[in-house]
């Protein structure tokens, strides 16, 4: 197949220039801001929990209780979701199409689902006897479960889009050979399945520290 | 296939694109849109920072006019401003209410929308590509973003002067519980207008995250051949450490300000715990007001450096090319900087010494406090050393850098004491505190962001500014700004955000500096709008800057100040990509001035024969 010639024709322009001219570091700028924007992120989320530990610290008003079963499902969700996401992008830089595109619409199905689960772990929340509006250990809980919520509708919003142009195009040879020899439309794929990996991470990461801090 | 699916072989080929650093490659005719709204270089992006922050430091500094006006004369009335204010000014008094809203968006405009966005938006974008020797920033696009957060956060806020309930008015802090219930009848302001703050706030913080992001990833992935990081300007390490911290403790002020919608539009009680408004008690239990103040003063504390940060790295640049001398003690600057960005993120508690804070803990961050002092002082020194014994040319950025270092001493001096929770305790909430962090971050940043405006309007606009109006306005600012804030000193005990001080008689004796100040205040800010004329003025009718050669390609290269750093380079006309052809590279450091008999020598020189580089 010669796929791989076209691959390898398509050698990042931008990155040889980047070596030749500058004092390269090894990392593509973009790249880059990605770390730095999910170190800022890191920020935001560790913020929110260190609240949580001040707040807890004051027992006075903590009422304990244990986490609601739901959650696990939540978690072995959004693992099986960066799962699939690698497993695209693998494809994706070996050309295999067909099976990118249904790879890259499974993540994005249990996105959906890990949303759904996170709303089922809602409502098990409030039937326990704690509602949004209920103790404030409840309330650390859904703080914490929709702010990261949040990020994954943006995540889920820039996959349905890409998605939509790679199911529209599935029938376009060209597009296809586009796709490989466009280094930047790698590169965007590559940041894209570092975001899901990232809050991927950080859901795990909120889900242990929630577990430890309720039981 | 539909229609627009169809490519033709002139699609794929106009669609590989390879991302390239040669800006001037890309043969594509800009529309008007492209060229001067959604653009995505950096110079102009520059600009539109610049433009909206001298907007915003209009409405800013009238509004401290304005309430001003009611502190140094709290009996008279101004019926014109009835015309301008209508229910907030009714009869030409200023009402209590918008006395306080005004109070709170001074705080929110000055510090966030001109001193970060204004300050660190126009420099980092104009100085970054050119002084590392880049085409542009790591991503153009994401950079055209952080403006137009930057620009919708703007409206926002501005929108929120407009509602029924009047603007945010609890306090730039806004610290619950006053602004943590949406209820008018505790506080106009806590109302929609505080919701519109939030959005704004939060709209800012993303443009601000979104711009930081892109000057650390330029910085140390578009260096040019040669320029290792101890070649760098000082501006470009200031920008550097300033976007770390925002990038770093933005979120935590994010997470309060998400923390406290949630309490304000869901229900939830994570700073509310028991209030009772008109004799009955509210629903919300177990929160705690301070943990925001904890949350909010994370960030609160490193954004006084993420102010002043820029502002030094400027001052830095100035006071070396126009005291014709190298930079004093170049590597004990970077260390200092390093050293305050660190030392930053563990004194936000002495914002908090009076919320019941456990001592021992206090003189914790008493003592990272007071060590803030050494960088500093260090700073001070070398900007001192540099100026000594220089031929120093006193114009106009040349004297804002000065006033910047005087400013700066006589405010950080305040911040010594200050910084003693014993002494806290006494002088908290006092004008004392109002004339420390306005001296050393209010009017210095402003020297400093004039300094840098002064210096770089000819790499900005290819001309100069008027000298004479520079001159007047530098001279009015200095001795004005320190007639305003220094009487602040004296006014013992007398506290802050208050709107008359006429029921007060131990106050009275404070009636003539009171008055003084609010004199000293207008006649500071009639000098601004100088400097506002001078600016666009000079935009279209200032000198030009002397062209020195023309290159084959037509372009002409001038170095109006004989500055040895690589934007002066870069051609006078303003491309997109910078240098026409290849990026100069880097051979010496940015700071050879007066030397091997050479007025400068530019970055981009190769080392002569037998020359010992500059370690």
């Amino acid at each position: 197949m010669s796929n791989t010639i076209v691959m390898n024709s398509g050698e990042d322009e931008y990155m040889r220039e980047l070596k030749e001219k500058t004092e390269y570091t090894g990392v593509h700028p973009q790249k880059f801001g990605l770390w730095l924007a999910m170190a800022s992120m890191t920020m935001f989320f560790a913020a929110l929990t260190s609240a949580l530990i001040l707040k807890k610290g004051d027992f006075k008003s903590w009422e304990n209780f244990k986490l609601p079963n739901i959650f696990f499902l939540s978690t072995a969700v959004i693992i099986g979701l960066s799962v699939s996401m690698h497993a695209a992008l693998i494809c994706y830089r070996k050309a295999r199409f067909t099976a990118f595109r249904w790879l890259f619409f499974l993540g994005f199905m249990l996105g959906i689902v890990f949303l759904l689960a996170q709303w089922l772990g809602f409502r098990a929340l409030a039937s326990m006897g704690f509602p949004l509006t209920g103790n404030i250990a409840g309330q650390f809980v859904y703080l914490v479960a929709l702010l990261h919520g949040l990020h994954i509708v943006v995540a889920l919003l820039i996959t349905g889009l890409v998605l939509i142009f790679a199911i529209r195009a599935r029938k376009d040879p060209l597009f296809e050979l586009r796709n490989i020899i466009n280094p930047k439309r790698k590169l965007h794929m590559e940041l894209l399945v570092t975001f899901w990996h990232y809050i991927d991470i950080v859901w795990i990461y909120l889900f242990v520290f929630l577990y430890l801090n309720y039981r | 296939m539909s229609a627009h699916t169809t490519t033709t072989p002139a699609d794929v080929h106009g669609h590989v694109d390879t991302g390239h650093i040669h800006g001037h490659e890309h043969h594509h005719e800009a529309s008007w849109l492209e060229t001067y709204v959604f653009c995505q270089d950096h110079k102009t992006i520059a600009k539109q920072f610049l433009i909206t922050g001298i907007f915003w430091g209009i409405v800013g500094g009238l509004l401290s006019v304005l309430f001003r006006m009611q502190l140094g004369w709290p009996n008279e009335t101004f019926p014109f401003l009835e015309t301008f204010l209508g229910k907030w000014a009714e009869g030409g008094k200023i009402s209590n209410e918008f006395y306080l809203a005004m109070v709170t968006m001074h705080g929110t405009i000055l510090v966030f929308f001109v001193l970060t966005g204004g300050l660190s938006g126009t420099f980092a974008n104009l100085l970054i590509p050119y002084q590392v020797g880049a085409r542009d920033m790591a991503s153009g696009f994401i950079n055209m973003l952080s403006y137009w957060f930057f620009f919708s956060a703007s409206v926002v806020l501005f929108i929120s002067f407009f509602v029924q309930t009047g603007p945010a008015s609890g306090g730039w802090t806004a610290y619950p519980p006053l602004n943590g219930m949406r209820d008018v009848a505790i506080n106009k302001g806590s109302g929609l207008g505080f919701d519109l703050w939030a959005l704004a706030m939060t709209l800012f913080i993303v443009s601000s995250l979104t711009g930081g992001l892109n000057y650390v990833a330029t910085i140390l992935n578009l260096r040019t051949k040669g320029m290792s990081m101890m070649k760098l300007p000082l501006t470009v390490w200031a920008f550097l450490f300033t976007a770390v911290l925002g990038i770093l403790s933005f979120p935590a002020l994010l997470a309060g300000v998400a923390l406290l919608e949630f309490d304000r539009l869901l229900g939830t009680s994570f700073y509310l715990n028991m209030i009772v408004v008109n004799g009955h008690l509210l629903d919300y239990r177990g929160g705690s007001p301070i943990l925001f103040q904890h949350l909010f003063w994370f960030l609160g504390h490193p954004e006084v450096y993420i102010i002043i940060l820029p502002a030094m790295g400027i001052v830095s640049e100035v006071l070396a090319v126009h005291s014709r001398k190298p930079i004093f003690g170049y590597r004990a600057m970077v260390i200092s900087i390093m050293a305050i960005v660190i030392i930053s993120f563990l004194v936000w508690a002495h914002h908090m010494f009076v919320t019941g804070l456990n001592p021992n803990l206090a003189a914790v961050f008493v003592l990272f406090t007071l060590l803030i002092a050494v960088p500093s002082a260090i700073k001070v020194f070398n900007w001192i050393g540099t100026v000594w014994k220089g031929s120093v040319r006193l114009n106009p950025p040349m004297l804002f850098a000065m006033g910047f270092v005087s400013m700066f001493i006589s405010g950080g001096l305040t911040g010594l004491m200050l910084g003693n929770s014993p002494i806290d305790i006494q002088l908290h909430d006092t004008y004392f505190v109002v004339a420390h962090f306005h001296i050393v971050m209010g009017v210095a940043a402003f020297f400093g962001m004039f300094a840098g405006v002064y210096h770089w309007f000819p790499r900005f606009y290819g001309r100069f500014m008027n000298d004479t109006l520079g001159y007047i306005h530098f001279y009015v600012t200095l001795i004005g700004g320190y007639a305003i804030f220094f009487p602040m000193h004296f006014m013992t005990g007398l506290p802050r955000r208050y709107y008359t001080f006429a029921n007060f008689e131990t106050f009275n004796n404070f009636n003539f500096l009171t008055q003084f100040i609010s004199i000293a205040a207008i006649v500071v800010f009639t000098a601004q709008l100088l400097f506002v004329v001078n600016f666009f003025y000079s935009i279209f009718k200032g000198r030009k800057v002397d062209v020195e050669r023309t290159s084959e390609d037509g372009y002409t290269y001038g170095n109006p100040w004989d500055g040895a750093t690589l934007e002066w380079t870069a051609p006078i006309e303003r491309i997109h990509g910078n240098w026409p052809g290849e990026i100069p590279s880097v051979h010496r450091w940015p700071y050879d001035y007066s030397v091997n008999d050479k007025p400068y020598i530019s970055q981009d020189t190769p080392l002569a024969p037998g020359e010992v580089e500059h370690k």
